[in-house]
């Protein structure tokens, strides 16, 4: 586990910066040519200019004109050498040719255009000169050719033009590179912590967690967001684990019991009546096991939600109403009272077995954990889009440090798990309310066990 | 009672057919959905028991079939999923009671005789009797030797279902279905309690027992010893 930088952290770096490099030479030609073309049209047009003014003063003045405008006392005729210099010297040349005879002006052979026109000539000489030709018609069979090599300016502009590509795309080449490296490194190196980190959360997954930068940064959110997403696999692992060890508990208790009935009827195998009441043992022992699994399917089948498909509009107030009438008798005869004020009408979507069940399983929790002569009422009232069922005893309750937990699969408060029932009881009751949209709370500092349900009413 | 029974687990099926022989019935068992709809066509049986998950056809679809075929023989169907959904696609698919394994085979031989006894006339009839007790239906009314009794609406169901099943077993988890409609088995002694109840209406004023409890099992009303 090293953070030293890997093979591939150089490819990306190589082709990174051929990217930007192709950019960049892409971005200098094309500046290079506009900023080129610009001065190199400037030029032509005052050249087109020059050649207008030049018409108009031969109108106005004849030839002598010209020549004073050209700078010009004589009429020179130059030879080549001559012509070369001049064009090194003064950056223009010309000719005035009258009907085939040259009348003063460069000896030098070459064509123009009426228009301004760019021509790459060699004069016989090694050198190449870009030029810019015009042929000017004064009439009277006088024209006048000029060319003018290309400006100063504009060879100046695409020397430096080129000079600078080559400097800042070696120098930003270098620095690009070396810079992707860095950051390439800081992040081997990051990832190199974040390796070690979760290898040490493997070893110890519910407690290790990620260390979390104190400046606010994207590693700081990803950190906090993986270690929310551990919280939430612990809780799911700890879920798990109390319920195999509650699965192994319920298993075993009454299935060694099973297996010492077997026991007993080997031993009483002569006596018929012995041998029924082991059987009876044996066989309610079983059933508590089958239970204990249906309850688990059922609980597993209402938090998949598949029941919601069967959801229909029910008079939630008359469910309420006759399942608690039909308990009075079980409650009378186990010396408890049960108090039943329901409002009428309360009209809720969901499912009518579900929903007794719910009642149900709240309704034997209180007769199985309240006093012998404890008070137990169940009470329906209305609010504005909701309606809140309350099922509660006056005692003794649930202890403070059970409350957190009653409602986890095979938590029961009493470890001994001596009473009957499998610790599903209240699990069930939060996954219809959790299928309904309900709210269930188990109300603190209570003298007894108080659940208060909220559920949403369709009235 | 000639019983068909469709389930391609050999030992369910054979825990079935040693009950069903024992109380005298006949069975026949064929382990595929196929086989099970050939004979249920082609014979007559008083009662059929139909798995629901059956290699290559799900039981409920083969019920269907069944009942699109006029077959209108009873059918319990027989699963291993205990959910409420499931009973009701059972139902809805023209089966006419749907129990959950594990069973006990009391259980299964209570409501194949359900099954097999419900005649029209019980389920129609405007009064129902077994000796001295009368129920009249109409009027929602019990009386026993001419003495009229005082049940509760819960007490009064229970009476009916045992009076449109006379002689039979009627379970704890029946009760529980066609009186409360629950598809859970509640833990506590709901049922007890108002059987108990009931039995002190009927039966305790009286000399001769009417109601009389199986232990593990269920209630039997009856007007026999």
């Amino acid at each position: 586990m090293t953070n030293r930088l890997k093979t591939y952290d150089f490819k990306n770096a190589c082709l990174f910066t051929g990217v930007i490099f192709i950019i960049c030479s892409a971005l200098f030609a094309l500046c290079g040519t506009f900023i080129v073309n610009s001065i190199t049209q400037e030029q032509e047009l005052e050249l087109a200019e020059l050649s207008e003014e030049l018409k108009s003063q031969y109108e106005e003045h004849g030839l002598d004109w010209i020549l004073d405008d050209l700078e010009l006392d004589d009429r020179p005729i130059w030879g080549r050498n001559e012509s070369l210099e001049r064009l090194d010297e003064h950056d223009n040349l010309f000719k005035v040719v009258q009907a085939n005879r040259l009348l003063l002006g460069s000896q030098l052979s070459f064509n123009a255009d009426d228009n301004p026109t760019w021509q790459t000539i060699s004069f016989d000489s090694p050198q190449q000169f870009d030029v810019l030709t015009i042929r000017i018609d004064l009439g009277d069979a006088l024209h006048v050719t000029m060319l003018q090599p290309k400006s100063y300016e504009s060879r100046f502009i695409a020397a430096a033009i080129w000079r600078l590509y080559f400097y800042f795309i070696s120098l930003f080449v270098v620095f690009v590179v070396c810079t992707i490296l860095f950051i390439q490194y800081q992040n081997q190196a990051k990832l190199s912590q974040t390796k070690k980190a979760l290898i040490e959360i493997a070893k110890a997954p519910d407690s290790t967690r990620l260390p979390v930068p104190k400046r606010a940064s994207c590693d700081r959110d990803i950190a906090e967001s993986i270690n929310a997403m551990l919280d939430a696999i612990a809780d799911l692992h700890g879920n798990m684990k109390t319920m195999s060890v509650g699965i192994a508990h319920d298993l075993k208790t009454p299935l060694s019991r099973v297996a010492n009935r077997l026991q007993s009827m080997q031993h009483d195998i002569n006596d018929p009546n012995l041998i029924e009441t082991h059987l009876n043992h044996a066989s309610n022992d079983l059933s508590a096991v089958i239970s204990t699994f249906n309850n688990l399917v059922r609980l597993n089948s209402i938090e998949s939600g598949q029941h919601k498909e069967k959801f229909v509009k029910l008079n939630l107030s008359e469910l309420i109403y006759d399942l608690a009438l039909s308990y009075l008798p079980v409650f009378e005869d186990s010396g408890r009272i049960l108090e039943i004020s329901t409002v009428n009408d309360v009209i809720c979507f969901g499912d009518a077995d579900l929903l007794s069940q719910l009642i149900c399983n709240l309704l034997e929790n209180a007769l199985e954990y309240s006093n012998n002569d404890a008070h137990v009422w169940v009470r329906l009232q209305s609010h504005t889009g909701s309606a809140l069922l309350q099922i509660g005893d006056n005692g003794p309750g649930i202890a403070k440090i059970d409350q957190p937990h009653v409602f986890e699969r095979f938590y029961r408060a009493d470890i001994s798990r001596s009473k009957p029932g499998n610790g599903l009881g209240l699990s069930i009751v939060k996954a219809i309310c959790q299928v309904h949209d309900a709210r269930l709370d188990l109300l603190p500092e209570q003298k007894g066990a108080v659940f208060n349900i909220e559920v949403p009413t369709s009235n | 009672m000639k019983v068909l029974i469709v389930e391609d687990d050999f030992d369910t099926a054979d825990f079935i057919k040693r009950g069903l022989e024992q109380n005298g019935d006949v069975a026949h068992h064929v382990g595929t959905a196929q086989q099970g709809m050939i004979l249920a066509t082609s014979e007559e049986f008083d009662v059929i028991i139909f798995d629901r998950l059956l290699p290559n056809m799900d039981g409920i679809d083969a019920v269907r079939i069944l009942r699109g075929s006029n077959v209108a023989t009873p059918i319990i169907m027989l699963t291993a999923l205990s959910e409420t959904v499931d009973r009701v696609s059972g139902l809805d698919a023209g089966a006419d009671d749907y129990l959950v394994k594990p069973f006990d085979f009391s259980e299964l031989y209570a409501r194949l005789k359900a099954l097999t006894r419900r005649q029209p006339l019980k389920q129609e009839a405007l009064s129902l009797s077994i000796g001295d007790l009368v129920l009249e239906r109409t009027a929602r009314k019990v009386s026993r030797r001419g003495q009229a009794l005082d049940l509760n609406p819960k007490e009064y169901q229970i009476l009916e279902y045992l009076m449109m099943n006379p002689g039979q077993l009627v379970t704890k988890t029946m009760l529980l279905e066609k009186v409360w409609g629950f598809n859970f088995d509640p833990k506590t002694s709901l049922v007890q309690t108002h059987v108990s109840r009931l039995r002190n209406k009927v039966d305790k004023p009286f000399e001769t027992e009417l109601i009389k409890t199986i232990r593990g099992s269920g209630y039997i009303l009856s007007d026999h010893d």
